[in-house]
């Protein structure tokens, strides 16, 4: 096998013989050997960048995750550790185990815009890396470890710039955002070499397996086999057992999943409580007249519609009001008019939500912090309201507000307000193990959507058991979207693994 | 490292180049660094240019190292330094590269008579098996310029031995018979044959897993002729991941006259 050597030192050697330079000092000499000979990578295997990090105490589970990765997985894997169980101090022990020996030299960061901050501070203050956050015209021939808004990257004139960089590790955080094969975001990671590469994300399936496919086929190409075999095998929709056990055993091999139960730290468990509503005789009235829009107008025929304003009525009547004055734009005869405005009538003449005095209710009995999730502004506008008018302070969190409003936010939170109503994209990403009472106000279709929020609580440092209530209106589009929730879930556990609770088992609901 | 043997070294390090050590306990150390260590270490050239442009004092800076964390507790300002800190691997570097060659002789007790020494060339290697993984092995080889006899730990050996800069009197320099060139081409053909000996299936292992996935990736574009550039790029990746490479690396070494 062929050895390779550098002759440099053998002509600085010649030149000192010829008396050209001068000769080094023997304490200097003597002490070059001692560093190298200390700091020698004396075996393949196991972490030596554990020594070089006196600011991180990893947790057992991230030791073998970052082993896992380098040892068996050859440096290409998703991390898909549950939410909160530290995929980022995972992700450092590894670029720092690389770096320290050298397998490593350019690292390539992306992450959603909002995090970058983030993930920079980290890298320095826990793993003693230097982290550049690219900002535009800055060079990257001279800067070894960057980290990237995902959305910069991806454009010109940053990807050309990524293209003619030589990067031996690509990091990508919050994966799950590839999960589409058509988006920009995919086709740029999929055109960037991959030597080595980490994918996080704690929700790896959102959906359907096909996302699965994706991120796998991204991260090693024919791992799963190809498209059509992929489809024809495991998208059948009589899936068997063996098929499955085998498919999870395929992702296996290329996916770390801890999840909070195997990491040998004392977790607290999750409450979850359905909490069934059942609508005022008004309510009602209003909820089928907006049923029947669809028999009455051709502009409410298509399911969507119908199915986003059934959804809306069991959230708040602001939320319903907005999007149906949206619509009465729209409309042109008399009939469907007077019909849209006898409705919008009904709405604003009606009092208290049945949801919302329930949702005060549950704050009220716990007594404690309480975060809210809801899918609409409007109903984000009308809770904060209503529960002000009740005395109950509250602070309002949206993807609208700006990295240091986050801040001040959830300060304002953390120090003074009782309750925290946020959309979900205004979760991501933020840490609130201070508060144990999730009220997720609306369910989203994404099971995943709701494991995010609940993270945000039931993370490492939280000491309380976490209440979760999923407020649910009895006899409407409610009902159906839990019984969504539900598939999906069954999905997730047959391919990726069991899920810590997100809704209560059948069963057991009232 | 730990940090007791993190703070002899530091000592001994500015020590040895000329910095003033002001204060300090087993803890920490306040040095003063000479012009020429703030210009190798602190990273100001800007500074030195002007300073120098304008013939102005140099006031080169002191530092305060701490290497018991503790001591930031009692209010102490510096840099904490430990094994994974940026400065420590700095002066890493810099001792390295000031440490690189040597011209050593062994003292000798007693002047009354002459004393011949022997040239010898000591080299350090370090030897790096990289595939996917990692592994690092040093060799110290020392090689006798009279008669070609070469001796290994020689770091080993010489460490026990009192060695000079300077030559002592009295005492004859044989010259020598193999040229110190020819010394470190036979030194390389004895590194060369100490790797073969070494357990190699750690190259058999990588290229199991090269094959493996290479496998997988033809699966994946079987009957795509020709290939696309992701084919060719994945391909490349998979060699620079698994492709077993061996180097070696001379720390440092230099000519040694021993009796």
């Amino acid at each position: 096998m062929l050895i390779e050597r550098s002759s440099s030192w053998k002509e600085g050697f010649i030149q000192r013989l010829e008396n050209q330079e001068p000769w080094n000092n023997a304490v200097l000499y003597n002490m070059s050997y001692d560093i190298t000979k200390n700091n020698l990578i004396t075996d393949f295997t196991g972490l030596q960048s554990l020594a070089y990090l006196p600011n991180v105490k990893p947790l057992p589970h991230q030791i073998q995750a970052a082993e896992r990765v380098i040892e068996q997985m050859n440096g290409k894997a998703i991390l898909a550790d549950e939410v909160g169980l530290g995929k980022t101090i995972e992700a450092g022990l590894i670029i720092k185990e690389y770096l320290l020996r050298g397998l490593v030299k350019k690292v390539l960061i992306l992450v959603p815009a909002s995090l970058v901050n983030q993930w920079v501070e980290e890298l320095y203050t826990k793993f003693h890396i230097p982290a550049l956050l690219y900002k535009k015209n800055y060079e990257l021939d001279y800067v070894d470890v960057v980290v990237m808004s995902m959305d910069t990257a991806k454009r010109s004139p940053h990807k050309e710039k990524v293209f003619a960089q030589d990067y031996d590790l690509i990091i990508v955080d919050e994966a799950h955002k590839l999960k589409n094969h058509q988006t920009i975001s995919y086709k740029f990671v999929q055109s960037l070499k991959k030597k080595f590469c980490l994918l996080l994300t704690a929700t790896p399936i959102q959906n359907d397996t096909f996302e699965l496919f994706y991120l796998v086929t991204l991260l090693k190409q024919g791992h799963l086999g190809n498209y059509e075999e992929f489809s024809s095998v495991f998208s059948a929709k009589n899936r068997d057992e063996e098929r499955d056990s085998y498919l999870k055993e395929l992702v296996s091999q290329v996916m770390v999943r801890n999840r909070r139960q195997d990491t040998g730290v004392e977790w607290s468990t999750r409450k979850i409580h359905t909490v069934p509503i059942t609508f005022t005789d008004s309510e009602r009235q209003a909820y089928t007249a907006i049923s029947n829009l669809k028999q009455l107008s051709p502009l409410f025929s298509d399911a969507f519609s119908t199915m986003t304003l059934q959804r809306e009525m069991c959230s708040s009547p602001d939320a319903t009001i907005g999007t149906l004055r949206m619509k009465l734009q729209e409309c042109k005869q008399a009939e469907e008019i007077s019909y849209v405005k006898d409705v919008i009538d009904q709405l604003e003449k009606m009092s208290i939500h049945s949801k919302a005095k329930k949702a005060a209710e549950l704050i009220a009995q716990a007594n404690e912090k309480v975060i809210i999730f809801t899918e609409y502004r409007m109903t984000q506008l009308y809770l904060s309201d209503y529960l002000y008018a009740n005395g109950i302070s509250n602070v309002i969190f949206n993807g609208k507000l700006s990295k240091s409003s986050r801040e001040w936010i959830k300060h304002l939170f953390k120090q003074q307000a009782q309750v925290l109503i946020a959309t979900e994209s205004g979760a991501e990403g933020i840490n609130l193990q201070f508060c144990h009472h999730v009220i997720n106000y609306d369910l989203p279709w994404n099971p995943m959507k709701l494991e995010q929020r609940i993270g945000r609580v039931h993370r490492l440092g939280q000491e309380h058991d976490v209440q979760i209530y999923n407020l649910a209106v009895k006899e409407t589009i409610d009902d159906h979207v839990m019984k969504v929730l539900q598939g999906k879930i069954e999905t997730f556990e047959q391919v990726v693994g069991e899920l810590d609770d997100i809704l209560e088992m059948k069963e057991q609901s009232v | 490292m730990h940090s007791t043997e993190i703070h002899t070294y530091l000592h001994r390090f500015f020590t040895e180049n000329d910095c003033e050590i002001l204060h300090g306990n087993e803890h920490y150390l306040t040095v003063q660094l000479t012009i020429d260590m703030d210009k190798r270490i602190m990273n100001r050239p800007f500074y030195w240019r002007y300073i120098e442009s304008v013939n102005e004092i140099p006031n080169p800076a002191q530092l305060t190292l701490i290497t018991d964390m503790q001591q930031l507790q009692n209010g102490m300002k510096g840099e904490v330094i430990h094994l994974g800190s940026p400065r420590l691997h700095q002066l890493f570097r810099l001792t390295k590269e000031m440490g690189q060659y040597v011209k050593l002789y062994e003292r000798i007790v007693d002047t009354n008579e002459q004393q011949i020494l022997t040239p010898w060339v000591g080299v350090n290697y370090k030897v790096s098996f990289t595939s996917h993984q990692t592994k690092e092995i040093l060799y110290s080889l020392g090689i006798n310029l009279m008669t070609g006899t070469v001796l290994k730990e020689f770091q080993e050996t010489i460490a026990m031995r009192d060695l000079s800069e300077q030559s002592s009197e009295q005492v004859f320099h044989l010259p020598y018979i193999i040229t110190p060139t020819r010394a470190l081409d036979r030194l390389d053909t004895v590194i060369s044959q100490v790797i073969e000996g070494e357990d190699l299936t750690w190259v058999e292992e990588a290229e199991k897993r090269w094959k493996k996935d290479q496998a997988v990736l033809d699966y994946f574009y079987e009957g795509q002729e020709p290939k696309p550039q992701c084919y060719e790029m994945e391909k490349q990746a998979m060699e620079e991941r698994f492709k077993p490479r061996i180097t070696v690396d001379v720390v440092n070494g230099g000519l040694f006259y021993l009796i």
